[in-house]
């Protein structure tokens, strides 16, 4: 009974009453002076041990005592615990030594083991599975409050009940109606569609299109209605009425309807001022407006971060509103009559949508074959100086519009994409996957398409194409040492060790399969959907990814903070030091997938000579 | 060592040769010692009642919380107003507590003849005497192991001259053991097995 044991932690406050008392009952304390071996690698472990104080290190199997230092990659530190995958493996993996006097709590072996087999999800916080750890830690983790509050579903709450009114309904009888259910939108049921008319349609309809107000409101409904599903996240919903431009959007479950969900609505429900940033962008008239909502997205990526926002979600919603600057920067701009020739294409990260921190331009113009327009450089010039002003750094590789080497007729371009994918010059590689990448923001998106659609019948079964283009995400090592470790003590590059195998892997699979989208994510999922990828493995993936963008940009944010000028100089770069003892086990493990693929990749591409 | 209690446990042994408690006056030759603490409702042996009993086992440096006893004994006539102040043990809480005839026998039972541990460990012994000794004709045979002793023995060799502050809470401080629960009966066994562990195994604590 000793209630020194603290059942708040993790993962025992996984265990029901009754498992807390058996754990209770079973509990012993040892005591271990400075130097002793707790653990001896190789020997029968006693159980679980959870530090009570003191502090206990772990090291490799061979460490002799003059070069122990080194070895050692993991300090437990009070109510930490160790020796769990130990205990279960019946063989002690690691050295476990107390580096100064230490008491802990000892649950026997026999007892974890009953414990992972009447609790399931305390058993899957001793599995090496990453996603469940990761989904455990997300629950019952400190942010959990603000984490549940900013990933609340469609479903839950901020759903309005649809209120529907017949195709014969008059614009009077409507008005009536609305106004006694205090609302600003019905719906009307069209044969089996449905239509929307708000407000603002009645008001149009009957003062500027003079309408008489016995005119059915099925005449004057909008029909195309942009739908979203119960379970989709809140925040996604935001994100698509950013895009979109519009204030509502219905929720549909398969082809049944449930509700609508009102902007109003949403935005009492977050109090960020995502939205707010979106109307500015929306209502620049110009380049001065424009220029101060640019200036606020930072603060918003910052402030969703720090309410435990996860990055996946930030990257969405900075994506949109990144995409909604340049096209309203475009608009300002491209004289209206050349908007519809041209076409303003999005590369790389922001072509993928998975940046965090505005990052470098990468951009390029398609424009209509023979499109006579003398002042295109100049306009695109200055165009890129202005995003420059608006906080966007240049591209290193000048991969912008101020380069005419990116401002292409729609033949030119097709004719670069080929060339490209023929060669095996390293910066040609390097250009095409920027460029498959790309997404249109701004003008005419047929150019973009038609560009888009051409590629992918070039590439029909040209094998020898998929596994040149796979190579390279092959290139940087993994850093996991012989023992499945972490490699590097401080500091680790992430993008190299991580982020880019996973995004150019999973970028070479989804040219091979045609899939339009281009966010890894999404990418991720639809791989699935062709049957390329087996569902858990790509929910790994996705989440390996998610863990190090999350990690990354903490990280990044905190030393833009200390830098004076506000950039952080080495983007991809982690300390390991600076984290806790859970984010180095998730990091390992989103490692080992990454690992994993790769080998996948090499099976798959035929790289294995190699 | 005190001659009368010698001589008596001499004859005890002698009574209860052929007995079934003939194996408590063997003489213990495990590695294992029973750290255990009474709560009482006075500090005089003569008028007071007990009314939790808790005891671990130690076993090497290992204080062994799972072979344990938590006694909670039916609230006694002398259970008043001033010993609930410290033990903060209230009649409704012994609600459920059991005849002491029967947590004699666990006690018995638990405890074997390993030496018993504890703090002034002497009072909880002669505690269990005055209620073992009619009912069973002797009183508990073990070796007895005084906390504030092996403290003491230690300590004064880095102290000479001076007098060593052997009260419960300083030596736990000086040992730099956490009080797990002070004034449960089972929380102070643990508490002092802990700090009998530490001066057994540990270096020696700093005195200053």
């Amino acid at each position: 009974m000793p209630s020194s044991f603290n059942m708040d932690n993790l993962p025992f406050s996984l265990l029901d009453e009754r498992e807390q008392a058996l754990l209770r009952q079973t509990l012993d304390i040892g005591y271990f002076q400075k130097d002793e071996v707790i653990m001896q690698a190789g020997s029968v472990p006693e159980g679980v041990y959870v530090v009570l104080k003191g502090k206990v290190s772990e090291s490799e199997v061979h460490a002799g005592e003059a070069d122990r230092q080194e070895h050692i990659y993991v300090h437990y530190e009070n109510e930490d615990y160790f020796g769990a995958w130990s205990a279960i493996k019946g063989n002690a993996i690691h050295n476990f030594i107390a580096e100064v006097e230490t008491i802990c709590h000892i649950i026997p072996t026999k007892t974890v083991l009953d414990l992972v087999s009447t609790n399931s999800s305390f058993a899957d916080y001793f599995q090496q599975n990453l996603v469940a750890k990761a989904e455990i830690v997300e629950q019952h983790g400190d942010s959990q409050d603000m984490a549940e509050f900013m990933l609340a579903q469609v479903g839950e709450g901020v759903m309005r009940a649809p209120l529907i009114v017949d195709e014969a309904s008059t614009i009077k009888a409507t008005t009536v109606m609305m106004r006694e259910k205090k609302v600003d939108c019905v719906l009307v049921k069209k044969g089996t569609r449905y239509g929307m008319v708000t407000g603002t349609d009645l008001l149009n309809a009957v003062v500027l299109n003079e309408c008489s107000i016995d005119t059915a409101v099925a005449e004057i409904a909008t029909y195309r209605l942009i739908s979203v599903h119960p379970n989709d996240y809140l925040f996604n919903a935001l994100i698509i009425m950013t895009q979109q431009q519009i204030e509502r959007v219905v929720v549909m479950r398969e082809n049944e309807l449930m509700g609508i969900v009102d902007l109003t609505d949403v935005l009492s429900f977050f109090s960020s001022h995502s939205h707010v940033i979106g109307l500015r962008i929306e209502r620049a008239k110009t380049l001065e407006d424009l220029h101060t909502a640019a200036h606020g997205l930072n603060d918003l990526i910052k402030s969703l971060v720090s309410q435990g926002v996860k990055a996946r979600f930030a990257m969405d919603l900075l994506a949109a509103m990144n995409g909604r600057i340049m096209a309203k920067l475009f608009d300002l701009m491209v004289p209206a009559d050349m908007q519809p020739h041209v076409c303003l294409i999005v590369m790389g990260s922001e072509g993928r949508g998975e940046q965090v921190m505005k990052t470098d331009q990468d951009n390029a113009i398609i424009y209509r074959d023979g499109l006579a327009w003398k002042d295109m450089q100049e306009v695109m010039n200055s165009f890129s100086k202005q995003l420059m002003e608006f906080g966007y750094p240049p591209c290193p590789g000048n991969i912008m519009v101020s380069n005419p080497e990116w401002v292409n007729s729609l033949g030119d371009w097709t004719q670069k994409m080929s060339s490209w994918s023929v060669s095996w010059a390293e910066q040609d590689q390097m250009n095409l996957a920027i460029a498959v990448d790309a997404k249109p923001v701004a003008g005419n998106p047929a150019l973009f398409k038609a560009a888009r659609n051409w590629f992918f019948k070039s590439l029909k079964n040209n094998d020898a194409f998929f596994s040149n283009f796979a190579k390279v995400a092959l290139e940087f090592s993994t850093p996991l040492t012989f023992f499945g470790n972490l490699k590097d003590r401080g500091q680790l590059d992430v993008k190299k060790g991580g982020i880019f195998p996973i995004v150019h892997g999973v970028r070479t699979m989804a040219l091979e399969h045609k899939i339009l989208v281009t966010n890894t994510f999404k990418r991720l999922e639809a791989l699935v959907e062709v049957g390329a990828m087996t569902d858990k493995h790509s929910k790994d993936l996705a989440e390996a990814l998610g863990l190090f963008i999350q990690l990354r940009l903490r990280q990044q944010i905190k030393r833009a903070e200390e830098e004076e000028a506000g950039v952080d100089l080495t983007p991809n770069t982690l300390d390991l030091q600076s984290m806790n003892k859970m984010e180095r086990d998730l990091l390992r493990d989103a490692f080992h997938i990454v690992k994993g693929f790769k080998k996948h990749l090499e099976l798959h591409y035929h790289l294995g000579s190699r | 060592m005190i001659i009368p209690r010698t001589i008596r446990r001499m004859k005890e042994k002698m009574g209860h040769k052929s007995g079934p408690y003939a194996h408590l006056f063997e003489p213990y030759d495990g590695d294992e010692v029973v750290s255990l603490d009474c709560e009482t409702t006075g500090l005089d042996v003569k008028n007071a009642d007990i009314i939790s009993i808790g005891a671990v086992r130690v076993k090497g440096n290992k204080v062994l919380t799972s072979e344990r006893l938590d006694i909670k004994l039916k609230p006694p006539k002398t259970l008043t107003g001033d010993s609930i102040k410290i033990h903060k043990i209230r009649a409704v809480d012994l609600e459920d507590g059991i005849e002491l005839e029967e947590a004699l026998e666990q006690v018995l039972a638990f405890v074997g003849n390993r030496p018993i541990l504890g703090y002034y460990v002497n009072y909880d012994i002669r505690m269990l005497d005055k209620f073992i000794r009619p009912k069973y004709g002797f009183g508990l045979p073990c070796k007895a192991i005084e906390l504030s002793h092996v403290y003491h023995d230690i300590i004064k060799w880095r102290m000479v001259g001076g007098n060593v502050d052997l009260r419960f809470d300083t030596i736990s401080k000086k040992l730099d053991i956490p009080i797990l629960e002070r004034h449960t009966a089972l929380g102070d066994a643990i508490t002092v097995a802990l700090m009998y562990v530490r001066l057994k195994y540990g270096d020696p604590p700093e005195v200053g």
